[in-house]
């Protein structure tokens, strides 16, 4: 019985930890003010169905305060992030794109985080090299302003609203190496040779016994 | 020559295949031979840790001894088939990072699934006959050793195709399990063996739930010795492999695969005679009660299978759990394995003490049904703590109806043991691969839809079991035979040999098994005086 106690106890504070989170959930992408950032990203290789290549080729991002931003006091920090587009979105529920701030996954590469400074009226450039765990698929670049308590509140994207253009392909490193492949073949040829000898030489201990 | 009452306990048995020289004799003739007090239980004792039968199979359990031969077949069975679970569901919780480096779609992730049981189909068919003939050591050492360079060779794999094939390579090695049960069967005897197959079973199927800690857990290690995460997926692989090898050459060097010695040393030196596989096979496939539990075992284990490749990422997909919590709830499902499987295989156990074989078919039932209808239950709750309490109760339900299964299939048949262990076992993984296929590998139902349907299918495949009838025994709604010849477990077992065997005494070790079987009578065996059938055997005199 006392099994049952703690069973339920435990139901009990999961409840609780479920509905404290309820607050944060109803922040969503659509109250986002849009186009309040200008942002563009460029690859370093350019052209008719170039793929930029991960943990090589570069982005050289640009992002600037619009000038019809009306949330712009609120800028505490600037996060620009790597995201999906449609095509890479298809059949893969991981990357979909949802309303809820919290639930939406389609743009999880952190790219970089810069702190707003009101005073800075130019654009701020810098270049990104593609980091080596980012998947094969096409991207744009989106950049999000958060308020004191990291909260989103308005953002910028590289491409068009309904995400077709200015979009840039990469592929992803194999992860494969050389030395991985030589290890795999030479344990797994020890394997079967193992097996091998101990089974044959078994069979010769058996007719051995049995001549006797 | 009088019947022999002191054996009524059940403490003679048979072994599988015939048994040493020694015992060519009949509890019945015993105080002819000169040497009948070889087969007193004092003598082979002796060399035993164990107190023993005349067969020389374990009548105690005791998990924490690694004596030789039983304790450690055990524990050499259980542990590989462990390893093998570990392998087979190692890219499970790995798989973010796969498909990020494969660039999978949700198919292609699905058929994976698919695949990875599927393989064990055909493997667990042939280890059943690998076992009859080659002995369980081999078996057990021809599976872990033989896959381990299909686990090595995801350092290879680079698109969603080799992605398939490779697990499905992996697959294979899930043929453990039957060699593993046929391991224990054969060293333990009648009585305890539901426990014992349960606790083997029970344990090595942990593994499924152990891989979803161990291997996120490498993965991070190799991470932070530096390598890109879509190296160091590839290298944690490694780890399952080096397992596996490891035991392989232990199974091959602590291993035995009979109480009395190695098969192949029995078998040359004249002590265990070799049968014929195709007459293993078509007493195996001509017996219907071996295909009710095929469809049965589909239905815990298949469905059991299937959890252990969806459950994580449904948690994290309704419930949006982060994926190290995920793991966690995927983990304590197939962790739940520890002490549900046991109890199954212990409930079969005793509900036969009481009422015999319809005790273990009816205890089959029930678990098999609750557990199904707690997996209806969690497809329908829509909040985090239901669903959880709903999925622990379906897996300790559905758990134990595999435990309770393995304590009805050793009695099935004497003679094809190891062929009805594969096909048993090759149905829960058919029975895996058709739920995934049909319920979770397209858009048309949501994974919650999907689990409420695969449980109400497995309530209604559980329903095969009231069919299985022993005319010695009785099934769940029928008493036994009161046909003279036919109510005896003898003619039940004896029918499995032509008449010409028979005059050859190639069947006496399943005449020895039957007569230890009468346990499963239930309490009217040990009330009632029955002695020796002498029409069940030829005049040996």
């Amino acid at each position: 019985m006392a099994i049952h106690k703690i069973l339920f106890a435990s139901l009990l504070i999961c409840l609780l930890i479920q509905s404290s989170h309820a607050a944060t959930k109803e922040r969503l992408f659509s109250d986002l003010e849009k186009s309040a950032l200008e942002v563009t990203a460029t690859p370093s290789r350019v052209g008719e169905g170039v793929v930029l290549a991960a943990g090589v080729d570069k982005l050289s991002i640009t992002w600037k305060v619009s000038s019809t931003a009306t949330k712009e006091p609120e800028f505490n920090a600037i996060k620009v992030k790597l995201c999906y587009a449609p095509a890479s979105q298809v059949d893969r529920p991981w990357r979909k794109t949802e309303n809820e701030l919290f639930k939406d996954k389609s743009c999880p590469h952190k790219i970089s985080s810069w702190s707003y400074d009101p005073a800075m009226k130019t654009a701020q450039s810098f270049d990104y090299t593609l980091e080596r765990d980012i998947p094969t698929g096409t991207y744009f670049v989106r950049a999000y302003a958060v308020d004191a308590k990291d909260h989103e509140v308005a953002f910028g994207q590289s491409t068009n609203e309904d995400k077709t253009s200015n979009l840039f392909s990469v592929q992803a490193i194999s992860g494969r190496h050389k030395s991985l492949d030589i290890a795999s073949v030479c344990f797994s040829v020890f394997s079967v040779v193992a097996l091998l000898v101990f089974f044959v030489n078994e069979k010769r201990k058996a007719k051995i016994e049995q001549s006797k | 020559m009088a019947p022999n009452h002191s054996n009524e306990n059940g403490s003679i048995g048979s072994s599988l295949h015939g048994v040493t020289a020694r015992e060519q004799i009949f509890s019945f003739s015993v105080e002819d031979a000169p040497w009948s007090q070889a087969i007193r239980s004092d003598d082979p004792t002796a060399k035993f840790a164990l107190p023993v039968d005349s067969e020389h199979r374990a009548k105690v359990f005791k998990p924490l001894s690694f004596a030789k031969p039983h304790m450690r077949a055990f524990h050499l069975g259980w542990i590989s088939f462990f390893t093998c679970f570990i392998s087979t569901f190692a890219a499970a919780p790995l798989v973010p990072v796969i498909r990020d480096n494969l660039d999978l779609t949700k198919t292609d992730i699905g058929n994976a699934g698919v695949a990875s049981v599927s393989g064990a189909i055909f493997s667990r068919l042939a280890m059943g006959a690998v076992c009859d003939l080659l002995g369980a050591r081999y078996g057990t050492a021809f599976s872990l050793m033989l896959s381990a360079p299909a686990v090595f060779s995801m350092s290879f794999v680079a698109d969603a195709g080799s992605y398939l094939a490779v697990r499905f390579m992996i697959g294979f090695c899930l043929a453990t399990f039957v060699s593993c049960q046929y391991w224990t069967s054969v060293m333990f005897t009648g009585k305890i063996i539901g426990l014992v197959n349960g606790c083997a079973g029970g344990w090595g199927d942990m593994g499924g739930g152990v891989t979803q800690l161990l291997m996120p857990m490498v993965f991070h290690v190799i991470k932070l010795t530096g390598a890109t995460p879509f190296t160091a997926w590839r290298f944690a692989f490694f780890i399952p492999g080096f397992l596996q090898i490891i035991m392989g050459v232990l199974v091959l060097t602590l291993g035995q695969d009979l109480p009395d010695g190695n098969l192949s040393t029995l078998q040359k030196s004249g002590q265990v005679s070799k049968d014929k596989f195709s007459k293993v096979f078509w007493f195996a496939v001509k017996n219907y009660r071996t295909w009710i539990l095929f469809v049965l075992y589909g239905f815990s284990m298949g469905v059991e299978l299937t959890i252990n490749n969806v459950i994580s990422g449904y948690f994290y997909d309704r419930f949006n759990l982060t994926l190290h919590t995920a793991g966690i709830v995927a983990a304590s499902f197939g962790m739940a394995n520890f002490f549900a499987r046991p109890f199954g295989g212990y409930a079969s156990d005793v509900s036969a003490r009481l009422f015999g074989m319809r005790g273990r078919l009816w205890t089959l039932w029930i678990l098999q049904t609750v557990g199904a209808l707690f997996c209806i239950w969690l497809g329908r709750a829509s909040s985090l703590p239901i669903a959880i309490l709903a999925m622990m109760l379906f897996s300790v339900g559905t758990q134990a109806a595999c435990g309770a299964l393995f304590g009805v299939a050793p009695f099935v048949s004497r003679r094809s043991l190891g062929l009805i262990s594969g096909l048993t076992g090759a149905g829960g993984n058919f029975g895996s691969g058709v739920t995934q296929l049909v319920f979770f590998s397209s858009s048309r139902f949501s994974t919650a839809e999907g689990l409420s349907l695969m449980g109400v299918v497995a309530v209604v495949c559980t329903i095969p079991v009231a069919f299985i009838h022993f005319p010695q025994w009785g099934s769940m709604f029928l008493r036994p035979s009161q046909h003279e010849e036919r109510s005896k477990e003898e003619h039940y077992y004896g029918g499995e040999w032509t008449e010409e065997e028979k005059s050859l005494g190639l069947h006496e070790g399943s005449i020895k098994f039957a007569e230890n079987s009468r346990s499963e009578r239930g309490r009217k065996a040990v009330l009632a005086d029955i002695p020796t059938p002498e029409t069940g055997s030829p005049a040996h005199v």
